[in-house]
């Protein structure tokens, strides 16, 4: 049993390292044109192109790498600049492209060779095993890689030997040269230290413009919130007012209408400037705290909501609670509305430097953020402090779940 | 009436002031702060107090927490709330000792005066004032609700409020008769008992609102 595990790994390494060939016999090819692809790329469009062909041959290599690594290699970001020139020269000083390069030729000769080998040895044995059947036909001292054959004690005895020692040659060292070749590939192939703290920093900083962006536009919203609805409102009861004081004297009963207007308006402006409050910052979570003012949401719905929720050993920067708020009550508010849910769940964690937020309920699911206005809400609530926002709402019966994380400051 | 009242914003406190003195009362003391308030309904006494949510020094909910400490110290004090924002939860603790003589307001509401005196003068008198916005935060919740007609489900948030069958058939511009007819087919249709009146009512009616499912 051990032994036809042993067997099965040592083959399938070797299909690995055959396979190798594969990616080997065009890098042997990459190898010979080198000096010429050297050539071709001191032309500043053709350093792009040779850089790119050679990516897509890596590329085959780091997906097929994961079948001795457990997983493919990442692929370095490629420096990507808006004029050929700028680009030129970011490819010539870009180390992932270097790389690649050396990983052509050790991959152009080791690659082939090892490719090569690991099957040829398997080869070997039954061509030594057949030896005592054929070695007589030939001139005594033509045969054997190794040791001449001359007597039939030997032409048994070498074959044997020769057998057991390739079996266990090939047993022990295919699944090394196969790991030998993941690892070279890994270490030439795999995004550096400094690199991957590069991409990093990238997509951060491109985050970060898409947070500022989004920030951006919730102010305009609440900016254009005010404006049209409560400035307008005021101005609108200012206005009856005045008119109310002109016509005062003449009209009492037509200032008395003016005034009672400009009552009504401002109760209006009220209640609009206390939605606007509360899509800024509710001011329950100034008084409760998030998991006070999240249990208060989940109180006063039609369908019944479990909160889980562990008592939080810190807050988090005001404008996160409010988001999470809002995301809870977004949330709730299209699970009564859309869901035909008969239960929901809330859970609020902190997961290291995030809080997640979590709504599901088990109701028909289909929730498209595309069509719903909450949905989108959400998403754009969350993009602006640099959160991810997952919703899952298939029709299967498994409901709709809503997955918010939200970086938490640190 | 004596009164006290508790409330932060200058401005705010002598509108409040100016009003109450205007319909008649007395304003008898101030409380600046939430710790303040309790000693203050101690030292004077008052026929009821109006206190704000927001109070110093924390600026959240101290007026609420000193509202709820107050009924216990003082029971029978009759206590209204004013908030810039109501909040149903809020509601809830506030009536959790009882109904009577509580009161729960938006600060818009002073705007009428006349709705505002005869909510202060209910909740003296041993009543309950409830913001409609926040009855109409527990009547979005009920399915059995559905059961009621539009008239049904206007006539039940009145009550909600505090309000008595005169008021609301005022309200409504029905007579008193049909309140009680109204009144009689909600308590059969939520299968609350029909003999509770007052205070009582008030009580039952939230009380299975807000039950929730």
């Amino acid at each position: 049993m051990k032994i036809r595990a042993l067997f099965a790994r040592s083959l399938r390494s070797t299909w690995y390292l055959f396979a190798g060939l594969r990616t080997a016999l065009p890098a042997l090819l990459g190898v010979c044109l080198l000096p010429l692809a050297l050539l071709l790329a001191f032309g500043v469009p053709g350093l792009p192109w040779v850089a790119g062909r050679i990516r897509v041959l890596t590329n085959i290599e780091r997906r097929r790498a994961a079948k001795v690594l457990g997983y493919p290699i990442r692929e370095p970001s490629t420096p990507v600049a808006a004029d050929p020139y700028r680009q030129y020269f970011a490819l010539m000083r870009s180390a992932s492209v270097w790389r690649d390069i050396a990983w052509m030729i050790v991959h152009g000769f080791l690659g082939l060779l090892i490719g090569v080998l690991s099957v040829e040895v398997w080869i070997g044995i039954p061509w030594d095993l057949a030896l005592p059947f054929w070695w007589w036909t030939v001139r005594p001292g033509t045969l054997g890689a190794g040791a001449q054959i001359y007597t039939w004690p030997e032409a048994i005895a070498y074959p044997l030997l020769m057998t057991v020692f390739l079996t266990a040659l090939q047993l022990w060292g295919q699944p090394q040269l196969a790991r030998f070749q993941g690892w070279y590939a890994r270490r030439l192939l795999g995004p550096t230290r400094r690199t991957e703290l590069a991409a990093r920093v990238e997509s951060l900083t491109e985050t970060r413009a898409q947070a500022l962006e989004a920030h951006g536009a919730e102010l305009r919203r609440i900016e254009r919130d005010l404006h049209d609805g409560t400035q307008a409102q005021l101005v609108s009861a200012a206005l009856r007012l005045g008119l109310a004081d002109q016509r005062f004297d003449a009209d009492p009963g037509g200032a008395r209408e003016l005034m009672l207007d400009a009552r009504s308006g401002i109760e209006h402006a009220l209640t609009e400037l206390r939605t606007v409050i509360r899509g800024i910052h509710p001011p329950i979570l100034s008084d409760r705290g998030l998991a006070g003012a999240v249990r208060a949401l989940a109180a006063g719905r039609p369908v019944p909501v479990t909160v889980d929720m562990p008592e939080p050993d810190r807050r988090c920067p005001a404008a996160v609670e409010a988001a999470a708020y809002f995301v809870v009550a977004e949330a709730l508010t299209n699970v009564a509305k859309h869901s035909g849910a008969a239960h929901a769940w809330v859970s609020l964690r902190h997961d290291g430097p995030y809080l997640t937020v979590r709504i599901r309920d088990d109701g028909t699911g289909g929730a498209d953020p595309n069509l719903g206005s909450g949905l989108a809400g959400i998403r754009r609530r969350v993009a602006a402090l640099d959160g991810v926002t997952r919703i899952d709402s298939r029709t299967d019966g498994t409901g709709t779940n809503v997955e918010v994380e939200l970086p938490c400051g640190l | 009436m004596r009164l006290v009242i508790a409330e932060d914003n200058v401005l705010l406190r002598e509108g409040l002031q100016l009003l109450l003195t205007t319909v008649g009362h007395e304003v008898v003391a101030v409380a600046g702060s939430g710790p303040e308030v309790v000693p203050t309904l101690l030292e004077h006494r008052p026929d009821a107090a109006i206190l704000d949510v927001r109070l110093p020094p924390g600026f959240r909910d101290e007026g609420l927490r000193a509202a709820i400490q107050a009924r216990k110290v003082l029971p029978g004090l009759p206590i209204l709330v004013l908030s810039q924002y109501v909040e149903e939860t809020y509601a809830a603790e506030l009536l959790a000792e009882g109904a009577a003589g509580i009161g729960y307001l938006l600060k818009d509401r002073v705007a009428r005066v006349s709705e505002f005196q005869e909510a202060l003068e209910r909740v003296a008198a041993g009543g309950t004032a409830l913001d409609p916005e926040v009855v109409s935060q527990l009547l979005t919740r009920r399915d059995p609700l559905d059961s009621l007609t539009p008239r049904e489900r206007e006539v039940l948030g009145l009550m909600a409020q505090g309000l008595d069958n005169g008021t609301i058939a005022a309200t409504l511009v029905i007579t008193e008769r049909s309140v009680s007819k109204h009144v009689g087919n909600i308590f059969g249709k939520l299968g609350l008992p029909p003999d509770e009146a007052g205070d009582r009512r008030v009580r039952a009616v939230l009380a299975y609102l807000e039950a929730g499912d």
